[in-house]
């Protein structure tokens, strides 16, 4: 196989072709590819060593080899494929950091976010707007949420990544995302119902 | 647990607040940006207009800190490439 450039390779025909060593050339380009970017990427890193690099990328080359059907032609392939990489080592790395963190704090963590919230009012002076703001802010959030959707809103306020979330909620990544944008959109709509505008919003903080 | 522990802070609320602002009806889903993310990037480089589709990219970045580390890691890749 002739790799050259970028312009010059089909790289889904290429990944696929029939001939077992015109596609082994292709794959093994690829995953050079993806190595060399997450090390770009992951420079620096101190969590990240050589074997990680090479597992990232070969976790990385699988995952893609998998959606090769996915891929539009919307971007350049090795774009759509670094990105895809980059995912892997990221979920990857993050899972390992929370890892770390105990069972116990987690638990605790869990518990804390599906308390009732409270925010302190005094907390935003004498401007009339803004303390009309978060009383409503704090009532849709205490009346109008379901718990895990208040637990969903108060993990990412705490900057608990979101696969943590994810786990927390006992759902997946989707239905988990859903969650949080129906809870974002029932508050908003709380707001907008109360008089307060999107403008209103924006110029509040 | 003190009950000042269960209060949102100002900085807490002004993210709700930022959030909410950001909110639309209709958004990409992190499956979704990972999808188009290639496209928006490589418009960005290039300092090309976005298109209604790859816009919902730009706006799910916003609200997603986990997908805007990678993509902030993919512009790394491509400005090294350049
Ligand atoms: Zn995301």
């Amino acid at each position: 196989m002739q790799v050259v450039t970028e312009n010059e390779i089909n790289w889904p025909a290429a990944l696929r072709a029939s001939d077992s060593a015109d596609q082994a050339a292709a794959v093994s380009e690829l995953r050079g590819l993806l190595h060399a970017g997450l090390r770009v990427a992951l420079n620096g890193r101190s969590d990240v060593s050589e074997a990680h690099l090479e597992d990232f990328a070969q976790e990385s080359l699988l995952r893609v080899l998998d959606r090769l059907d996915q891929f539009q032609g919307r971007s350049k392939f090795t774009t759509w494929a670094q990105a895809i990489a980059l995912n892997v080592a990221f979920t990857e790395l993050r899972r390992k950091r929370w890892q770390d963190v105990s069972l116990d704090a987690l638990m605790a963590d869990g518990e804390r976010i599906t308390e009732p919230t409270m925010i302190a009012d005094d907390a935003f002076g004498a401007d009339e707007d803004r303390t009309h703001l978060v009383k409503v802010l704090r009532s849709a959030i205490e009346n109008d949420l379901t718990p895990k959707q208040r637990a969903a809103i108060m993990g990412e306020l705490r900057e608990m990544p979101f696969d943590q979330i994810v786990e927390l909620l006992g759902t997946s990544r989707s239905a988990a995302y859903k969650m949080l944008h129906d809870a974002r959109r029932a508050l908003k709509q709380r707001l907008l119902e109360a008089g307060i505008t999107g403008a209103d919003i924006q110029n509040a903080f | 647990m003190k009950p000042e522990d269960k209060r949102l802070t100002s900085e807490q609320v002004g993210s709700i607040v930022k959030m909410l602002s950001l909110t639309r009806d209709r958004e990409f889903n992190c499956g979704e940006c990972l999808q188009h993310v290639s496209e928006f990037a490589e418009c960005q480089l290039a300092n090309k207009p976005v298109g209604e589709i790859i816009a919902s990219v730009e706006q799910h970045l916003a609200l997603c800190p986990e997908c805007r580390e990678e993509y902030e890691a993919l512009m790394k890749i491509l400005k090294a490439g350049q």
